[in-house]
């Protein structure tokens, strides 16, 4: 079936609408990829990038005194009173620290305090507990021996007793940075006032202030924000804090600043790269516990107080009861503490994830032309390949995924990328191999078609040819005790066309009956016309001596049915051997030739002679007579040996008179073989296009004569 | 099969050319039967330019004879001419002569199918 070019673009085009639609909806569902449940599968392999390469922790900066367990068994239940967290905070400073950061917020007065405990108890004398020491100003007293930095927690709304710290960071106010999208609170919970004046500056220990808001998240911390404003005035975290402070005053702090928000934040030499927001996405080291100290053993003098030399110092909590717990994208847990140490080593080492605004857009690029990609190459390759090519183009991605984050920490999403792609390619692959299947199944239907007409052509074929010879007679069979006259005949079928037919049989004693006939068209239908016609002329010829009157009434009964407008010609003939006297009728037939006395010529048919049988409806058929002499021999034929073809000519009424020539001296059977030889050598190869039929008539005469081509 | 016409002195001539074989004679039928639509009492004579045709056979022969006998059931005007010396032969054999009007040449069978 032929298709029109045109319609096979439209084919084509249904089958690409329905991939690029699901392209179009992917590039979608990544845009808005936090609606999606992708969300879960995107930061599972970014946590996935820092599982299988963390950030190497090869010095500890950093110790952590903990409030633990065994510090609370030794000095009692928390809150501790101010002054054994004086006493504490001087050992520390004892060991010139870089900086002593304390993760706490002190902001009720201590419930030791002389006034509250006068209060409280009312036997105790006010006037001497008033002039004691307040707890309060001997931890203040101790803060303001070092670089010590307190903790404050930003709020969202504010609450009773909440306000602004006192300590904000000396940042160059320019116009823009209230327009930045960095946090924001309006207010804190910050220490006490004379705390805050004794302490050396003040961080905020938020973290990731939109952390939680989806489940998803399952409270994994991953990133923090380095940069606040408590009521219009900037802070550093608790951790950069520190650092600050540690740098003195070559630690100027600098955030940078973009087209697409923040992009960094420096601190003297130190520079941290950060979301547009200030978060910085943090590359975590594995957790360790070497650098936590007990603060029991701190204040057990067990620690030499070199040991805080040069190093930062958190004092934060590390027991069971009290420490708020994080998970980090490592699957550890870890107390909140350690969230600042992996923060001041992250800004010490310059480590920090990086998803700049661009990625997204390098991710949604890498979509669309990975999505056209398949829609181009898929429907052109073999399904093998086209899933090979899907493949290829996953690891692509997942492998660039992971080269990305092993070169410069980039955070790309290559299993979205690749997930949010499969449903082009299914839909490609299913209407490639659905259009395979269909391509077969049309193949198969037509060589099954093409079979059963093959096998229907041969089966009415050989119906035809088996109808066609099994009605002809064997001559010699019939003649064998004849010897006024020798009869031969043959009948050679070609492949596809069926028609021509012979005949002979004795009317009386003395009279014999040749038919050779050829029917227009081919198959059954030809084949039973013949085997109609052959049946009529050997009835009608036998019942009517008037030869001429028994061929009309022949083709009178043929006429009566023929839907097919078939018709036949024919040459009919009616030898007395008796006398030699011949009659004949010719229907549109081939004139025979007749040998006589080494010389040939034609049967003259022209008189008489009228159109193929049923050519018309009723045509007046009437038989000539010629007079056979003994030796004479009759050849009747058809056109399958005159129009026999080498591909160029056909064989002729010319060469078939020269071979009888040639050949005349033979038996009849003997010369049959060689005719039909002489033929089948022109046609050298060439299928015969039709049936090729040959009869001859040797008429010897008297039985008392011997005639030399009558011996059989 | 195409068969080119034209109409000259109120015949429609119908040029036939090729070999007219058994497999030609089907697409012949099918080229010929429009024409034989047409074949009917006021319409012009239908005649056939026989003169580019190298060889028809027995099949070749039944579609004339079909069309003839078709022509006649309408009582249209059906003809042949111009038949090349081979062709010429097979219709002498086969008496089609007298079967179908024969001319020798197209000139001849307009003057007497035009008038």
């Amino acid at each position: 079936m032929k298709r029109l070019p045109g319609t096979a673009l439209l084919r084509a085009g249904r089958g690409l609408a329905l991939p690029i639609l699901l392209l179009l909806s992917a590039a979608l569902a990544l845009e808005n990829i936090e609606a999606t449940p992708l969300a879960s599968l995107r930061n599972a392999q970014f946590d996935r990038y820092q599982r299988q390469m963390p950030r190497q922790r090869d010095n500890e900066p950093v110790i952590v005194v903990g409030i633990d367990s065994q510090s609370l068994s030794a000095h009692g239940q928390w809150p501790w009173s101010r002054e054994l967290l004086a006493e504490l905070t001087k050992k520390i400073l004892a060991g010139q620290p870089l900086a002593l950061g304390i993760d706490i917020v002190f902001a009720e007065p201590d419930r030791y305090s002389p006034g509250i405990l006068g209060e409280k108890l009312a036997g105790l004398p006010r006037n001497i507990l008033a002039k004691l020491p307040e707890p309060d100003n001997v931890f203040a007293e101790a803060l303001g021996d070092g670089p010590t930095v307190l903790a404050v927690v930003g709020l969202a709304n504010p609450l009773p007793g909440s306000r602004p710290p006192h300590k904000p960071l000396a940042l160059l106010a320019g116009g823009d940075l209230a327009r930045q999208p960095i946090a924001r609170f309006p207010s804190a919970v910050v220490s006490r006032p004379m705390l805050e004046k004794a302490a050396s500056g003040e961080g905020f220990i938020n973290a990731s202030p939109d952390a939680l808001r989806s489940s998803s998240e399952r409270g994994v911390l991953r990133r923090v924000p380095t940069l606040a404003f408590i009521d219009q005035q900037p802070f550093l975290p608790l951790s950069l804090e520190m650092l600050r402070l540690a740098l003195g005053s070559e630690g100027q702090t600098v955030p940078e600043f973009g087209r697409h928000g923040m992009s960094g934040l420096r601190i003297g030499d130190y520079r941290l790269p950060t979301q547009g927001n200030g978060d910085l996405l943090i590359h975590y080291g594995k957790a360790s516990s070497h650098y936590y100290l007990s603060a029991a053993d701190v204040l057990a003098g067990v620690h030499a107080p070199e040991i805080f030399r040069s190093r930062f110092v958190i004092l934060g909590f590390n027991s069971t009861g009290l420490q708020d717990s994080i998970v980090t994208p490592l699957g550890e847990i870890v107390p909140g503490v350690d969230i600042h140490v992996q923060v001041i080593e992250s800004m010490l080492s310059g480590a920090a994830l990086q998803r700049p605004y661009w990625l997204p857009r390098l991710e949604l690029a890498a979509l669309l032309l990975g999505g056209l990609l398949l829609i181009v190459a898929v429907p052109a390759l073999r399904p093998r390949l086209a899933v090979l090519s899907y493949s290829g183009l996953a690891t692509l991605l997942i492998g660039g995924g992971y080269l990305a984050f092993y070169s410069g920490q980039w955070l790309f999403d290559g299993p979205s990328l690749s997930l949010l792609l499969s449903p082009v390619f299914v839909s490609l692959l299913g209407s490639t191999l659905i259009e395979a299947d269909a391509k077969r199944r049309q193949a198969e239907r037509e060589l099954q078609d093409s079979r059963e007409a093959a096998a229907r052509t041969a089966g009415e074929l050989d119906a035809a040819r088996r109808i066609q010879m099994g009605l002809l007679p064997d001559p010699q069979a019939l003649f064998a005790e004849e010897n006024r006259f020798a009869v031969a005949a043959l009948l050679e079928p070609a492949l596809a066309v069926g028609g021509d037919y012979y005949d002979c049989f004795m009317l009386d004693e003395d009279r014999l009956c040749v038919v050779i006939g050829d029917v227009s068209g081919k198959g059954i239908p030809a084949s039973l016309f013949m085997a109609i016609s052959k049946t009529l002329t050997g009835t009608l010829t036998r019942l009517e001596s008037d030869l001429g009157q028994a061929i009309r009434d022949v083709e009178r009964e043929l006429n009566r049915e023929n839907p097919e407008y078939l018709f036949v010609t024919a040459f009919v003939a009616v030898l007395d051997a008796a006398s030699g006297q011949l009659n004949f009728v010719c229907a549109g037939h081939d004139a025979p030739l007749l040998v006589r006395r080494g010389t040939i010529s034609k049967v003259a048919t022209q008189t008489h002679g009228g159109p193929p049988l049923c050519a018309t409806d009723s045509y007046p058929y009437r038989a000539d007579q010629m007079q056979l002499e003994p030796g004479d021999l009759l050849c009747l034929f058809t056109d399958g040996v005159t129009e026999a073809s080498d591909g160029q000519s056909l064989f002729g009424g010319e060469r078939l008179a020269a071979a009888l020539l040639r050949h005349r001296e033979k038996a009849p059977p003997d010369l049959l073989a060689a005719l039909r030889d002489d033929v089948r050598d022109f046609e050298a190869g060439h299928p015969a296009a039709d049936d090729l039929t040959l009869l001859m008539l040797n008429y010897c005469g008297q039985p008392a004569k011997t005639a030399k081509n009558g011996a059989l | 099969m195409h068969l080119p016409t034209r109409e000259q002195s109120g015949v429609l001539i119908v040029s036939v050319s090729g070999r007219i074989d058994h497999i030609a004679s089907e697409e012949f039928t099918k080229a010929l039967d429009p024409l034989l639509a047409n074949c009917v009492p006021g319409q012009p004579p239908l005649l056939l330019d026989f003169s580019g045709v190298e060889y028809i056979s027995s099949a070749g022969l039944r579609v004339l004879m079909i069309a003839s006998r078709r022509a006649k059931g309408q009582r249209g005007v059906f003809a042949i001419a111009a038949l090349q010396p081979l062709v010429q032969e097979v219709f002498a054999i086969s008496r089609f002569n007298l079967i179908m009007p024969c001319y020798v040449s197209l000139d001849a069978a307009c003057k007497v199918l035009g008038a």
